[in-house]
């Protein structure tokens, strides 16, 4: 890397202890029909480590491409993302993904779900069991251990897939609109819950969204993006005090405020997209 | 949270639930009217069988119930049928896993290894399009009239089967459920054994069920065609004498074979797939 040392600012993101670093990165696929499809182009973004950043823009801006990218599931076209300071190539198995579906492995019991990826080489079998444990307690799960996907409601699957991401320490976990396809009310409960463990953790989270509400509600900054090929429009900082109530998040302080900024970038947005 | 337990686990308890609602005599009654049913139409068959047998057609062309019967015990307590199972059971207890493990080990191949597929993917096929049983005869010319003729017809038509249900399998899998293993750094005999096996398990499961009835198929083409013992073989000679009865009996031995192996194949598979929601009757009214 040649950039020139930086002062070390407490606002601005600093490049160097940047645990995840999207450097000019675009992505564009080739579909037999329509030639090339542009889904991300020219995307700068340094994450911290511990920090909640949220992504959120119209459906098809190819948010859920950067957080592919991130994980290594494939390639960029141009540009390259740096992960603790090495290039993403290949599977980035130091990230933990939670998928919009839950993609709990169906045939595997919740326990063995969250223990899934306690590798034996890092995990002694003691270790493993008290991790397991840990986390189905955190997650609500406690008594269904033995149960299989099937039989889990959309909340309770969610919780495990989560936890599935959470149980194996990874430095960073992104998330693809996980709560995307749940009712208002388990959505909230899991977003308060989320937000619990991620304060007792504090992993970096990177999480995809298209609800503006969430998106201010759990992060730290929030990134917009903008229509295919899905740029970077803007990056807002969300002041709200931590912890905080999801469940009256309209009445902290700095609320209004980031979610104001943010409704105005994306009025602007969706007038642009309604030809 | 007990208000948590989803639809599907109530529909997974359903059945024993339902149980309990109509109490359990209800239930047991239920069933014993459809087995009553079920039964009064198999003794119709047989009796209709019976009383048709002599008066109103030749018994030498649909012999009776009580004929077979009788043929049965005897070629079982007399007779050498003892000898004729045993041979055509060993052909396709040698043949039949040879043939599925082949064919399952090349699925899986073939889902593996993209290059591989787009190599031998339309090979393949095309000698699938050819009648395998006609193959038969060149099998005996290969490998004699004795077992392992008979063992490379089974084979044959075992392992098509399971070739390409485990191939579907694999191309129908869920890209996802191995990212995400790989992810968490599951690779490897795990990867092959904790993640895609287990996703393609039921398309591996519905490959062997049908291959079962096919792979007795093949041992009997076989014996049809060149044999000295078997079960294929005994039908054709007893046909050829016109013991019907004996015909029959032979049907009804190879109908079991299948039965059996079925059974053996479908508690393997509940027991691995337990983790699959069962779908129960579709109800199209509530």
């Amino acid at each position: 890397m040649l950039d020139l040392p930086q002062a070390p600012s407490q606002t601005a993101p600093s490049a160097n202890n940047a645990v995840i670093k999207v450097e000019n990165v675009c992505k564009v696929f080739q579909t037999p029909s329509q030639g090339s499809l542009g889904a991300l182009a020219n995307i700068e973004l340094d994450i911290l480590p511990g920090e909640f950043v949220t992504v959120v823009g119209p459906s098809g801006c190819g948010k859920s491409t950067l957080l592919r990218l991130i994980a290594g599931f494939s390639g960029c076209s141009t540009g390259r993302i740096l992960f603790q300071g090495e290039e993403v190539r290949g599977l980035n198995t130091k990230v933990g993904y939670v998928p919009q579906e839950s993609k709990l492995f169906p045939w595997l019991t919740v326990e063995e779900n969250v223990g899934f990826g306690l590798s034996p080489k890092r995990y002694s079998r003691a270790d493993r069991d008290k991790q397991i444990d840990y986390f189905i307690h955190l997650a609500g799960l406690a008594g269904f251990e033995k149960y299989y996907p099937a039989q889990l409601s959309g909340g309770m699957s969610k919780r495990a897939s989560i936890v599935r991401a959470l149980a194996y320490e990874p430095p960073v976990i992104l998330m693809d609109e996980p709560f995307g396809p749940l009712d208002a009310q388990t959505r909230m409960v899991l977003q308060d819950e989320l937000l619990k463990i991620w304060e007792q953790k504090r992993q970096t989270i990177v999480f995809v969204t298209h609800d503006l509400v969430e998106a201010v509600a759990l992060a730290d900054r929030v990134v917009v993006m903008t229509h295919r090929p899905g740029q970077i429009k803007d990056i807002i900082k969300v002041t709200m005090t931590r912890p905080r109530n999801i469940f009256e998040i309209h009445r902290q302080e700095g609320f209004d405020e980031a979610y104001s900024r943010l409704w105005t970038i994306f009025r602007h947005e969706l007038n642009i997209g309604t030809h | 949270m007990p208000e948590e337990i989803s639809q599907k686990t109530r529909q997974l308890t359903s059945s024993r639930s339902l149980a309990t609602a109509l109490g359990k005599s209800a239930l047991s009654l239920r069933s014993f009217y459809i087995a009553l049913f079920r039964t009064s139409i198999i003794v119709g068959f047989l009796l209709l069988w019976h009383i048709a047998s002599g008066p109103w057609i030749e018994p030498f062309l649909i012999s009776s119930p009580t004929r077979i019967f009788s043929s049965l015990i005897e070629g079982f307590t007399a007779g050498d049928l003892l000898q004729h199972t045993w041979v055509t059971f060993q052909e396709i207890a040698i043949g039949f896993p040879v043939g599925a493990i082949a064919g399952i080990a090349l699925g899986y191949a073939f889902g593996r290894s993209k290059l591989l597929a787009e190599i031998f993917e339309p090979i393949i096929i095309a000698l699938n399009g050819i009648p395998r049983t006609a193959l038969a005869p060149l099998f005996i010319v290969w490998l004699g009239i004795g077992l392992w003729s008979k063992v490379g017809v089974v084979f044959l038509l075992t392992f098509f089967l399971n070739f390409f249900n485990t191939y579907t399998g694999m191309r129908q899998m869920d890209q996802e459920y191995v990212d995400l293993a790989r992810l968490m750094g599951v690779k490897g005999w795990k990867l092959t054994f904790k993640v895609i096996f287990p996703a393609i398990s039921p398309y591996v499961f519905t490959g062997i069920r049908t291959s079962i009835p096919f792979s007795v198929i093949g041992a009997i083409v076989g014996e049809f065609v060149a044999a000295t013992e078997g079960v294929g073989f005994f039908i054709r000679m007893s046909a050829g004498i016109f013991r019907t009865a004996d015909v029959f009996v032979g049907i009804i031995v190879l109908m079991i074979m299948v039965i059996i192996m079925d059974k053996i194949a479908a508690l393997i598979e509940r027991r691995a797939l337990r983790w699959q929601t069962q779908t129960e009757h579709i109800q199209i009214q509530a």
